[in-house]
């Protein structure tokens, strides 16, 4: 089925969240980088301003670079030896998280982040959650169990796991798994959540439940989704970055880049041609 | 579609001809290869078992004949005179620590010169000298009973090996020569009856010999502190205590019946809770493994203590912290050490490490170590470190294994909630490899309390349990360990003796702690291993 067109019939099915962009005030400011994994390019000459309580989504064939930028954006890639940022600034709210002078903890607080793979620790679903909060030494009873409802509410899981919260958070199915990890994130009350292809193993369902958290979360949060799904892409987000070669390509309005793509690339791309 | 293909050929089907040896193609020779070790080993294994069983559990029997004699001989009526001769022997060596308590107080604390607090001595030194004679009338009962009861037991073994030797001869078929042996049989009954005559002069010089001791505390001088008067004190009360004991020792003696059978179970708990083992004794043999059993357990303890830190600190360290470049240079290392012969290490114990350890205890600065300064250079400290050493590659590289194994998703997410790397060590890291850390220590355990050089080398050799009342110092003390025991005494027992057999006994027991170790180690790592799907 063409994407443009199931782009447009899902108007009758679920709303689509891109009918009006206004452009809102920007919380992450990508300032032409260029990024190196050893001697190898990843990402050239990244310029790409991201607004605030809105979804943007980074698209693109694989090896374009859309993860790596993502994991720029909290510094995951630092656990990589041998990776640097050789030029540019990523600044959030004006300052540049790579200055040397930037707590990567506090970055990483402020910059949630739920992994392709549903990723609980061995842990009760509990402690998976009040985690994050007890490394800020936070351990006040009450306190953490108000944290645990409000994130699993937070996450639309709670209806499903409030009996069993003290059991193996790994129990649970896959979609229930990665709900789980994305409490855990909201749990430390970030301001952005980067979401590295979060329903790629997931059902058909659980990727509707989790889909429609998105949308629930964007009014709290500004989110970052990468993602392989187009429709997806279509269906989430506000805005929508096509990368290629690690190159960004085409940046605008969601609706636009499905719809009305200004690049040959990204028309073929988004029209299913390639990728 | 169908019409567009060929005609079905079924000839592929037919079994082409292939290269048979002994009616057998080339894959079930491979495969009769390859089953067939995996056979072999399970028959080695088998076989093994099933000779430490057959060999060793001749020993209970021939243990439990070792107790009968022991009372049919009436050694063990002897042996409980003697225990009254020994108990009285440790109240006279209180009396020596009092005396050179007195005397380091004389010099050391009012500077008075050694002769003179020697002489200020005199009136204790009487004291000492009339309680410790006080025994020697019961001691000379006990030599006189001594030898006529070895005699007894000594013409009882005689004429066993007597009997054994005309049953040789008659299977031999030399029938003429059986009957030459002449065989002597033991009446016990009249035997034992000259030692049991002895009782009423027991009786009497018991009665005498608690006298005499009463008798001579009064002469106990004033003792000058009160930290002496207490020990004086002390010992006073120790002596009334041992007198309390005399009638139980007479009605021990009195009751003491030579026919009494002996438990069967007996010959198994003189095994396993026996407290001596004690062999080729001109007096009675002990086969208890409680003091090698302890030694073993001592030295592994101390073993483990060193190695476990070291063994999974460098393990976390080299996978969560350290660069490439250092993992490749610690790793080798730490794997090198596994390649070192045990004699090796324990001929570095005898020469080097035992030496620096006594050094290091006998430094002022040191005093303060618990059980320092010593002066047994080989002793659990220093098998335990040895071991320790032994240890180290294997809990080291286990543990690595554990950590490696831990997905690299549970530490991502870790980063990303704002944990600092050893944050992430601590909670996530090492409690989900735990399992794997755990059964690497376990499996640790096995090559320690199976390894027998070093242990033979540099744990001391003394067969005693360890005096746990000396608190941690009790690591000072020298031992001797099971492993140790069947290296150092198998060359030396004759083929089927009780001893030659207790060796075996004690490998029976190695086996099965070491198989109990393993299967636990492996229960763990079954258990609790993380499945992330």
């Amino acid at each position: 089925m063409d994407i443009k067109t199931s782009f447009n019939s899902s108007s009758s099915g679920r709303s689509i969240p891109v009918t009006s962009s206004p452009v809102g005030p920007t919380l992450i400011d990508i300032d032409h980088v260029d990024f190196y994994y050893g001697a190898s390019q990843a990402l050239h000459d990244i310029n790409l301003k991201i607004e605030e309580k809105k979804v943007t989504a980074f698209i693109g064939p694989s090896g374009c670079g859309k993860s790596t930028l993502l994991r720029c954006l909290n510094r995951m890639n630092d656990l990589i030896d041998g990776t640097r940022v050789a030029k540019g600034q990523i600044k959030i709210r004006g300052i540049n998280i790579y200055d040397p002078s930037v707590d990567v903890i506090e970055l990483r607080k402020r910059v949630g982040m739920v992994f392709q793979k549903s990723n609980p620790f061995p842990k009760s679903i509990y402690e998976n959650i009040t985690y994050g909060l007890r490394l800020q030494g936070r351990s006040n009873k009450s306190d953490l169990d108000a944290v645990v409802e409000k994130s699993l509410r937070g996450a639309a899981l709670w209806d499903e796991v409030k009996d069993r919260l003290h059991t193996s958070g790994l129990g649970l199915s896959g979609g229930q798994q990665q709900r789980l990890c994305i409490a855990r994130a909201i749990a430390v009350e970030p301001e952005v959540i980067l979401m590295d292809e979060p329903c790629s193993a997931l059902d058909p369902i659980a990727t509707v439940k989790v889909e429609e958290l998105i949308q629930e979360l964007r009014t709290k949060f500004t989110i970052v989704i990468v993602t392989h799904n187009m429709q997806q892409a279509a269906r989430c987000s506000d805005k929508t970055a096509f990368f290629y070669m690690g190159k960004l390509i085409e940046f605008a309005d969601t609706r636009a880049i499905f719809m009305n793509p200004a690049n040959a690339q990204t028309e073929a791309y988004v029209s299913g041609r390639f990728g | 579609m169908d019409s567009l293909r060929p005609a079905p050929n079924s000839d592929f089907l037919v079994n082409k001809k292939r290269v048979r040896v002994l009616g057998l193609s080339f894959d079930d020779a491979v495969k009769i290869f390859f089953g067939g070790n995996a056979l072999v080993s399970v028959i080695v294994l088998a076989l093994i078992t099933y000779f430490l069983f057959q060999e060793g559990f001749g020993f209970f029997g021939q243990n439990h004949r070792n107790l009968l004699t022991y009372r049919q001989a009436g050694l063990e009526y002897v042996d409980y005179i003697r225990t009254q001769e020994s108990a009285h022997t440790a109240l006279t060596r209180y009396l020596s620590d009092l005396r050179l308590r007195q005397f380091n107080y004389a010099t050391l604390e009012k500077n008075i010169s050694p002769s003179a607090a020697n002489e200020s001595l005199v009136a204790f030194d009487d004291f000492a000298a009339l309680y410790g004679d006080a025994v020697e009338p019961l001691r000379g009962l006990v030599s006189e009973l001594t030898e006529q009861s070895t005699a007894i037991k000594t013409k009882f073994l005689v004429a066993e090996d007597k009997r054994v030797e005309r049953q040789q001869l008659t299977t031999e078929g030399k029938i003429a020569e059986a009957a030459a042996v002449k065989i002597e049989t033991v009446d016990f009954a009249l035997e034992v009856k000259a030692l049991t005559g002895t009782l009423p002069a027991y009786k009497e010089l018991a009665a005498e010999f608690a006298k005499k001791l009463d008798a001579a505390l009064v002469t106990a001088p004033a003792m000058p502190t009160p930290e002496l008067k207490n020990r004086l004190e002390r010992f006073r009360q120790l002596n009334s205590d041992f007198i309390a004991t005399f009638p139980a020792t007479t009605r021990s003696l009195e009751t003491w019946d030579y026919t009494r059978a002996v438990p069967w179970y007996q010959a198994f708990s003189a095994f396993l809770f026996g407290r001596e083992w004690l062999t080729a004794s001109f007096w009675q043999d002990w086969y208890g493994i409680v003091p090698l059993f302890m030694g073993s357990l001592m030295v592994s303890l101390v073993a483990l203590l060193l190695a476990v830190p070291m063994g999974v600190g460098a393990a976390i360290y080299v996978n969560q912290i350290a660069s490439a470049a250092e993992q490749r240079f610690i790793k080798p290392c730490i794997e090198f050490i596994s390649a070192i012969p045990s004699v090796v290490l324990g001929f570095f114990g005898i020469a080097v490490l035992g030496q620096l350890l006594r050094w290091l205890s006998q430094q002022d600065a040191l005093a303060w170590v618990p059980g320092f300064p010593f002066s047994e250079r080989l002793n659990i400290l220093t098998a335990g470190c040895l071991l320790a050493l032994i240890a180290v590659p294997t809990i080291f590289t286990l543990a690595e294994d554990a950590l490696q194994n831990v997905p690299k998703a549970f530490k991502e997410a870790s980063f990303a909630l704002g944990a600092t790397r050893l944050q992430t060590i601590i909670k996530i890291v090492v409690p989900a490899s735990l399992s794997g850390i755990i059964s690497a220590v376990l499996l640790g355990l096995g090559r320690v309390i199976g390894e027998t050089m070093v242990v033979l080398l540099c744990a001391g050799n003394r067969i005693a349990i360890p005096d746990f009342t000396a608190g941690l110092a009790v690591v000072t003390q020298p031992v001797h360990t099971m492993t140790g025991i069947i290296a150092q005494e198998m060359g030396e027992v004759v083929r089927g003796s009780i001893h030659y057999r207790a060796l075996f006994v004690v490998g029976l027991g190695l086996f099965f702690l070491s198989l109990a170790i393993n299967f636990l180690a492996q229960k763990i790592v079954n258990k609790y291993r993380i499945s992330i799907g």
